[in-house]
């Protein structure tokens, strides 16, 4: 199966996102005092500091639902123009290299072929 | 006793509305046109109710507890939830619901097996805005919506989701009120939302699953879409299609594809299609 089957229903993680995308004095705090909202909801060091650093991979690796990882990254970055040259893609780009670089190759020939 | 007198499908991606203007002229126009065509043959077939198939995008039900169906039993619903308006460029809607048919549908689903969770106050994301935003834009029609899980582990096969939308069918049939209801699937075609296929689409999987609609054999559309091979054309995301399964047991014959895009842009194979035919 996919990509999908490597989250891991108990991590406290995906128990917080499911929170802060409901809250919105949660998603206030989220640049100024992660760390606050972190402890609140008892993430392991190795959680915070994945998404501290933003690092897709590791997210995705310790079982973090997939379709929270973009959503951590709109915390970040703002959900504004959230095209594919969001501040996203460079992080897809580092996490996962060979995927990422497929699918630019796969819209450079849509392009090419007038497409896309 | 209700009729069921449409059945439609469409992607949801939350680009069709959110981005829109970042894809290709060429796909936007498309789109539009489809999206047109639609809404005309929708109007023309004079729904009192949509009943849209659609998924939770984790935002209703948490990984700990994730139902495989969930009905809206509201009167009114109100959408887009907070954490999507900005995302999804859109302005705050309402739509009147229906109640009644809604709670029918839970608890005769219930004596029927099938163990649907409701919800007084269903949260919509781009699932149910991304339609309502160009099928449904003045609220004309009523809207029960039904969300399913094609995310959370285990996801349930085709096979099941093509079973509870034959049950579904044959309830709404079934009820006892003069409603005309239409019946919306959303979501798909191949995108994998937030993993390692991010930017991805699956133009061949969204070419030959459109073409197996065409010839309109859902015995050989049910043997050969197996879950895995969504899975293999956009994990977590492909998956949608389930929801074009539930609608497909409203049908018969063949599908008419209005639209397909590849549109990468929106970060998810993009289809319209319409169902001339409606099962007997």
């Amino acid at each position: 199966m996919g990509n999908v089957e490597r989250c891991d229903k108990t991590l406290r993680i995906n128990e917080m996102m499911f929170h802060v995308r409901k809250d919105a004095a949660l998603r206030e705090r989220w640049n100024r005092d992660l760390e606050g909202i972190a402890r609140e909801f008892d993430l392991s060091q190795a959680e915070y500091e994945a998404l501290r650093d933003k690092d897709v991979r590791r997210l995705n690796d310790m079982g973090v639902h997939q379709y929270y990882i973009p959503q951590i990254l709109r915390l970040f970055y703002g959900a504004a123009a959230n095209s594919n040259a969001h501040p996203a893609l460079e992080a897809y780009k580092r996490a996962f290299p060979e995927e990422t670089a497929k699918a630019l190759a796969l819209q450079a020939r849509l392009e090419q072929e007038g497409r896309a | 006793m209700a009729d069921i007198v449409a059945a439609m499908a469409m992607t949801h991606s939350p680009g069709l509305t959110g981005w829109f203007d970042r894809a290709p002229r060429a796909h936007q126009e498309s789109a539009l046109q489809a999206l047109a065509e639609m809404r005309r043959r929708l109007e023309a077939a004079r729904p009192d109710v949509l009943l849209m198939f659609s998924n939770d995008h984790l935002l209703n039900w948490p990984l700990s507890n994730t139902p495989e169906y969930t009905i809206g039993i509201a009167d009114e619903h109100v959408g887009p939830a907070d954490w999507f308006d900005e995302w999804l460029g859109m302005e705050k809607y309402r739509v009147r619901g229906h109640g009644s048919l809604a709670r029918y549908l839970v608890n005769e689903g219930a004596r029927r097996r099938i163990a649907f969770a409701s919800l007084r106050d269903m949260q919509f994301d781009d699932g149910i805005s991304v339609p309502t935003h160009y099928l449904n834009p003045d609220a004309r029609f009523r809207l029960v919506p039904v969300t399913m899980n094609c995310n959370v582990p285990p996801i349930p096969t085709p096979e099941r989701a093509y079973r509870v939308g034959a049950i579904v069918r044959d309830m709404v049939r079934a009820y006892g009120g003069p409603e005309r209801v239409a019946v919306i699937a959303t979501g798909g075609l191949s995108h994998e939302p937030g993993g390692p296929r991010y930017f991805w689409v699956d133009e061949e999987f969204d070419r030959w699953f459109l073409d197996m609609l065409k010839k309109g054999d859902h015995e050989a559309l049910l043997r050969e879409c197996t879950l895995e091979r969504m899975e293999d054309a956009g994990s977590g995301g492909t998956a949608e299609l389930l929801a074009w399964f539930a609608a497909l047991a409203f049908t018969t014959g063949p599908a008419e594809v209005l639209a397909y895009m590849p549109a990468i842009a929106w970060r998810s194979g993009t289809g319209m299609v319409v169902w001339p035919e409606l099962a007997r």
